[in-house]
């Protein structure tokens, strides 16, 4: 594995499709990018169907540019609106069983370390509130309680957006949705609460209003499970289709979630922190 | 017919930013152009959302970006 997977072989270059010679060429491979460089290199996301507008769309755009090393990282999702873009990346991807992400996770982070022993292979869970927190519940709170070392992401919509509006435990209380015309009788879950108590050593909750914070919490989150255990990031990742928000107005309605309940919050273990700080000492050893 | 953006590329020459590119929800859609310092839009990727519209109209006030209906093939 490493970057021999996206070389070409000589003499093919013009055989292969633009697409991808511009992904060898002008990617993220190798090399380190910095998200504000955004537009100017080839992304690791290729075009996809997720709706226009989309904020989980958008949040998953800028996790690939933040990668620590996208050749040694393998993405792992579920049923639900991210994998239909996360299946487009130049990254491996795992479909998981509904529900299955974060034991399957578990298992393929461990496999990895005992098939490569001297190399950092990271594994990040990417899904939905409903896949997380509602059905997958079981298995994500016992990756944590195992202290398995990946990360995960939970790109909370709050609501089940690719089957057609159903209340998830994320939903707010009170929300009325296509399949919960009564309103939701019950509280949002506190996720990130959760975590904490669940053994995850770095736990972050944002909203998506700026792509360099994004950046630096998916790297931190990322860098803390290779080294110390389970790490999670609680998104606010809008759907704009079931919450019927014109799409010109999807970041203003992330910006006035943030003043709201998706303030930045960022929690993490003695170790972690020393760990961080260790790093932002010697800068080059952040992009190790 | 569809709608798509559109950089008014001698305006958005003036401000050497890039803001509206760091926010389009699509990879690949929304580009810079190193040299001349301008956004451009890649037209066949574009959804047509105009998160960048409110980025340079609403948030910035710059007016360099705007929605546009183009025919398929232009
Ligand atoms: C075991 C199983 N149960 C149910 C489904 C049907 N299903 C597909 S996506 C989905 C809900 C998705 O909601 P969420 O996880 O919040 O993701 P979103 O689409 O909102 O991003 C459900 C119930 C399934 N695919 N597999
Ligand atoms: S249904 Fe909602 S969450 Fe899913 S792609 Fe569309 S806007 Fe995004
Ligand atoms: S936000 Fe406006 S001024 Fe800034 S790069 Fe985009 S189009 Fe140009
Ligand atoms: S309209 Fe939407 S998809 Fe098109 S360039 Fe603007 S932000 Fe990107
Ligand atoms: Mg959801």
């Amino acid at each position: 594995m490493g970057l021999e997977y996206v070389r070409i072989s000589p003499g093919f270059e013009k055989y292969m499709p633009k697409d991808y010679v511009d992904l060898v060429q002008y990617g993220q491979f190798g090399r380190e990018v910095d998200v504000q460089q955004l537009g100017q290199f080839k992304e690791l996301v290729e075009e996809h169907p997720m709706c226009a507008g989309c904020f989980m769309a958008y949040f998953i755009r800028v996790f690939y540019a933040a990668l620590p090393k996208p050749e040694d990282t393998i993405v792992i999702g579920t049923a639900g609106c991210a994998r239909l873009a996360l299946s487009q990346a130049a990254v491996p991807f795992i479909y998981g069983n509904y529900g299955d992400t974060n034991a399957v996770a578990s298992g393929l982070k461990r496999a990895l370390s005992i098939r490569f022993p001297d190399k950092d292979k990271d594994v990040v869970v990417i899904a939905g509130d409903g896949g997380l927190i509602d059905i997958g519940f079981g298995m994500t709170m016992h990756s944590w309680f195992r202290r398995e070392k990946f990360t995960t992401i939970m790109v909370d919509n709050e609501v089940y957006g690719n089957t057609g509006g159903q209340e998830s435990g994320m939903s707010p209380k009170g929300v009325q949705l296509k399949m919960a015309p009564k309103g939701k009788q019950f509280d949002k879950i506190n996720a990130v609460e959760l975590a904490k108590t669940a053994g995850c050593v770095y736990v972050a909750k944002l909203a998506p209003t700026n792509p360099k914070r994004i950046a630096k919490t998916v790297r931190r989150a990322i860098l803390a499970a290779r080294h110390f255990g389970p790490t999670f990031i609680h998104a606010y990742t809008s759907c704009n289709i079931e919450y019927s928000i014109p799409t010109e107005k999807v970041l203003e309605d992330a910006r006035k979630r943030e003043k709201q309940d998706f303030g930045f919050y960022e929690w993490m273990t003695e170790e972690v922190k020393e760990f961080f700080e260790e790093l932002e000492r010697k800068p080059e050893e952040v992009k190790a | 017919m569809y709608y798509v953006a559109d950089v008014k590329e001698a305006d958005c020459a003036k401000y050497n930013c890039k803001q509206c590119v760091l926010f389009c929800p699509e990879p690949n859609t929304l580009m810079y152009h190193d040299s001349k310092h301008v956004a451009w839009v890649n037209y066949s990727r574009c959804k047509g959302c105009a998160i960048c519209v409110y980025v340079c109209s609403d948030l910035l006030k710059r007016n360099c970006i705007q929605m546009v209906m183009v025919t398929t093939g232009d």
